[in-house]
């Protein structure tokens, strides 16, 4: 895999929530309550005391009755008024879609990959668009033909309201996900190459941490940098000290797997699957991929065990059983069959893996998700499912972030707003980590443009005076409105499971689907109190 | 809450002596002004609008078009926010959602759902009350025989016409068997029959013992269900009162009969002139509060910002 995203820390975000949570909470009403002051002195105030227990009240007698029937009412339109021809659209896209994508040249997890993400990320577009024109244009228009007249004359509260119309569209995406996904499943299946379909399943991997021994053999964060833009693999030299040295905590024989050797016999193995990338030097011998070596260390009693030697397989990946019994090589212990779990466990658990590379001269690249502990496989349909999951959630945020900005602004307004939000969201977040990350010289925006306009070097320091003073100013304001919006940006980068998915992959839930699910309901909950906040302070009259 | 508004009764108590029920409403120097995009006011819809509604009354807003009538039921249900003034309903602010409980509305316009049949509709609106499934059955096909749509109830109310929509936005009005009921002109759209039975209706409820509170532009209307009326011009109030006071002249005696022949009302006014009767007319009596509502009409054209005395 070519991605391994950092473990959430679920503490710390809730943590951090509440904190901006509570903010604005503070400051909104600081805010209302002065301008109710200002606007209606002490009357003011006394009505803004009263409009404050209201809106309580109104938080506390939401009934499920009254919710079931809006979000009822709110499904059924969205079915009569044939929101359903997204399936025709699906249905198209399908028929076609098979033409362009298969190749029968293809290697086998190229042709899983190629199909499953095509279909994950066309329903997850579809899926977005679609609920993005309803939510959106629900309410305004309830609001334009005056039929919320009808509707907030009766006892019904303007925060159910919101609510049962985000459940409402919610209900209709559900239906929508459900059926598209039980078809592109089976679609997948039929449509996946014959040869390929092995690549059909869910790995579970368990993840290392890794770390590098330089050539001399003393312990380093990063191998050797071979000149790759992509510096997501660091490299070790072969024949040398170098190795890359990976750590696994808590390994049990619980984590052995039946394998099938070569011989056809079967035995208990760890499994060990690896993709790492070669790079030559020299020819080499160009008949076979680099030899790299497994070795087994205990820390602990630094014993090392050598367990095989075997050939990289460049961008397929392997993978490997080591046994439970392994030989001793060395003069000493010539002869001595050591027990993986009973002698090179560590006492804390864990099993430290070494990779050396055996060839002199050539260079083996390696990062954390290069190698893993591949665990018995789980179905495919597990892991794709949980991808759908990640494209109901998503499909959940935008439905409570379109719904939202249609309690404030016309249909059309509430559209662009949140398909901005979520295009950013999507594409520039991580250019905006970058912008933030005060790791680019040359300043900001106006800095860097008066920098170019005068032919200035990145690293010179700019003239100081009240010009440059104010530029620096300026970007630094610039700056903190950034800095404002990446963090009320969702990231939305962990409802895209499709990665885990297409790389034969088990979504990890701790990685993505933990925090997809506190995503959401971390934006659930404020959009719908700011949505009923909006519904609540407007007229109901079409402006 | 309450004592507030007995007090606000007592220091406004108008002119109005005659219903002994408590106030439902009460209304105090409301003004409303709609503001465009940028809150500049744009319509002074009404001014300094003062009056009360007692329980058990037909109460009839009347006015002509633009005057203020249905803004006036907008903020008394809490659609639009008052400019300035105060509004008791039910003995709640006009905000407050729980006193809806007790209200029926019916708007100007049918506002209701289009794709939805008339089953579902009432069954819609009885779900937002949590009226139990049973008595939203059975209210539900009471309501649809009262209006008489029943014949059409499995159709989508996009399929309706004027008439038959607006029937149907009487009966989700009623849904909750309310105590206070709103009607933004009831007799609108509705054919000749319907505008009987409508008429019948109000009178039936008010019967029961429910407040009624009605815009309408058919003045024989008013003047046969209302008990009380104001009337709106530029959303000022210009009369208020009891219809049959109001419209009683002070110093005329009316007689009626069934037609006379030519020779029969020779004879009759040769009498009254006998008794010393001047300004005889016998004609086809006219309906009196239509002369009432052109005569304010026109007084307030000419004599805008004054209160007018009948
Ligand atoms: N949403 C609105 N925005 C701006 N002005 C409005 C709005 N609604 C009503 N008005 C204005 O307020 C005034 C009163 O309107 P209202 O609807 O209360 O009249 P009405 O007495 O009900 O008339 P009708 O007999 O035609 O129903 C009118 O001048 C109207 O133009
Ligand atoms: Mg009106």
């Amino acid at each position: 895999m070519d991605f391994l995203p950092d473990v959430f820390n679920i503490s710390q975000a809730v943590g951090q929530w509440l904190l901006v949570l509570l903010v604005g909470l503070v400051s909104i009403l600081f805010i209302t309550f002065v301008s109710a002051l200002i606007g209606g002195g002490v009357k003011g105030a006394s009505r803004y005391g009263d409009s404050l227990v209201e809106s309580l009240s109104d938080l506390v007698s939401v009934s499920s009755t009254r919710c079931y029937a809006l979000a009822k009412l709110t499904f059924t339109e969205a079915i009569r008024r044939k929101a359903l021809f997204v399936f025709v659209i699906f249905a198209i896209l399908f028929m076609f879609a098979g033409w362009f994508i298969s190749d029968s040249n293809q290697r086998p997890k190229e042709a899983v990959k190629v199909h499953v993400t095509f279909i994950l990320n066309s329903l997850s577009w579809l899926t977005m668009i679609v609920m993005l024109l309803l939510s959106c244009i629900g309410i305004p228009e309830d609001i334009r033909l005056r039929s919320i007249h009808t509707v907030v004359t009766k006892p019904a509260r303007r925060f159910e309201i919101v609510l049962s119309r985000m459940l409402g569209y919610i209900g209709v995406g559900t239906l929508l996900l459900g059926v598209m996904s039980v078809t592109s499943l089976i679609w997948i299946y039929r449509q996946v190459p014959e040869a390929a379909r092995s690549e059909l399943t869910a790995r579970q991997p368990i993840w290392g941490d890794i770390s590098f021994l330089d050539r001399v053999g003393t312990l380093t964060n990063a191998g050797i940098n071979v000149g790759d833009i992509w510096d997501f693999r660091s490299y070790i030299e072969g024949a040398t000290k170098g190795r890359a040295i990976w750590r696994f905590e808590n390994v049990t024989p619980e984590m052995l797997t039946t394998v099938t050797s070569e011989s056809g016999e079967k035995k208990e193995a760890l499994r060990l699957e690896s993709r790492f990338e070669a790079f030559r030097s020299h020819k080499g011998n160009m008949n076979r991929g680099l030899n790299f070596q497994y070795i087994i260390l205990n820390p602990d009693n630094k014993l090392e065990v050598p367990a095989a030697t075997l050939q990289v397989a460049e961008f397929i990946g392997r993978t490997d059983g080591i046994p439970r019994k392994l030989a001793g090589v060395t003069a000493e212990d010539s002869g001595k069959i050591y027990d993986l779990f009973d002698d090179l466990v560590a006492k804390d658990g864990s099993l430290t893996v070494a990779v050396a590379c055996t060839d002199p001269g050539q260079y083996l690249g390696m990062a954390k998700p290069d190698l893993f502990i591949r665990l018995p496989d789980a179905p495919f349909a597990l892991s794709f499912f949980k991808a759908m999951l990640g494209i109901w959630l998503f499909m959940v945020l935008t439905v409570a972030l379109g719904v939202t900005a249609s309690t404030f602004v016309k249909g059309p307004f509430a559209i662009m707003v949140t398909f901005t939000f979520i295009m950013v969201g999507n594409t520039a977040r991580e250019f905006m980590d970058k912008l933030l990350s005060n790791k680019w010289t040359g300043g900001g925006l106006f800095e860097s443009a008066y920098r170019i306009l005068t032919y200035m070097n990145d690293t010179t320091e700019l003239p100081n005076n009240p010009g440059t003073q104010l530029i620096k100013w300026v970007d630094w304001m610039l700056n903190g409105f950034l800095w404002l919006v990446q963090q009320i940006l969702p990231n939305f980068s962990y409802f895209n499971m499709a990665g885990y998915v297409a790389n034969g992959f088990d979504v990890d839930n701790m990685r993505s689907l933990v925090p997809a699910i506190v995503v959401t309901i971390g934006y659930l909950i404020p959009c719908v109190l700011i949505g009923y906040y909006c519904l609540r302070s407007r007229e109901l009259e079409a402006k | 809450m309450s004592t507030d508004v007995a007090t606000s009764t007592a220091a406004f108590g108008s002119s109005t002596q005659f219903s002994a029920g408590e106030p439902v409403i009460s209304i105090r120097n409301l003004s409303k002004d709609y503001r465009d995009f940028w809150g500049r006011p744009k319509v002074k819809a009404l001014k300094s609008l003062t009056m009360e509604v007692r329980k058990g009354e037909v109460f009839g807003l009347l006015g002509p078009n633009g005057s203020g009538k249905t803004t006036t039921m907008k903020l008394l249900l809490g659609l639009l926010f008052p400019t300035e003034g105060e509004i008791s309903i039910l003995g709640r602010p006009a905000t407050d959602v729980s006193k809806n409980e007790r209200i029926g509305y019916l708007p100007e316009e049918s506002y209701l759902y289009r794709f939805l049949n008339a089953e579902e509709t009432l069954d819609f609106y009885g779900r937002l009350f949590r009226l139990p499934a049973n008595v939203r059955k059975q209210r539900t096909e009471e309501l649809l025989e009262l209006v008489k749509v029943s014949h059409a109830r499995k159709r989508q109310l996009k399929e309706y016409s004027k008439g038959m929509t607006r029937r149907i936005g009487l009966a989700q009005a009623l849904i909750n068997d309310p105590e206070l009921i709103l009607l933004d002109e009831p007799t609108s759209g509705l054919d000749p029959l319907g505008n009987r039975d409508m008429k019948d209706l109000i009178i039936k409820l008010k019967e029961q013992g429910k407040t009624i509170v009605m815009c309408s532009h058919l003045l024989a209307d008013v003047q046969d269900v209302c008990d009380r009326i104001a009337i709106l011009y530029g959303g000022e109030l210009k009369v208020m009162g009891r219809v049959d006071e109001l419209v009683k002249e002070q110093d005329a005696t009316q007689i009626r009969s069934s037609k006379l022949s030519d020779a029969a009302a020779a004879e009759v006014r040769e009498v009254l002139r006998k008794h010393g009767a001047t300004d005889v007319q016998i004609d086809q009596p006219t309906s009196s509060l239509e002369d009432l509502f052109l005569r304010t009409v026109q007084e307030s054209k000419e004599r805008p910002g004054r209160r007018i005395s009948v």
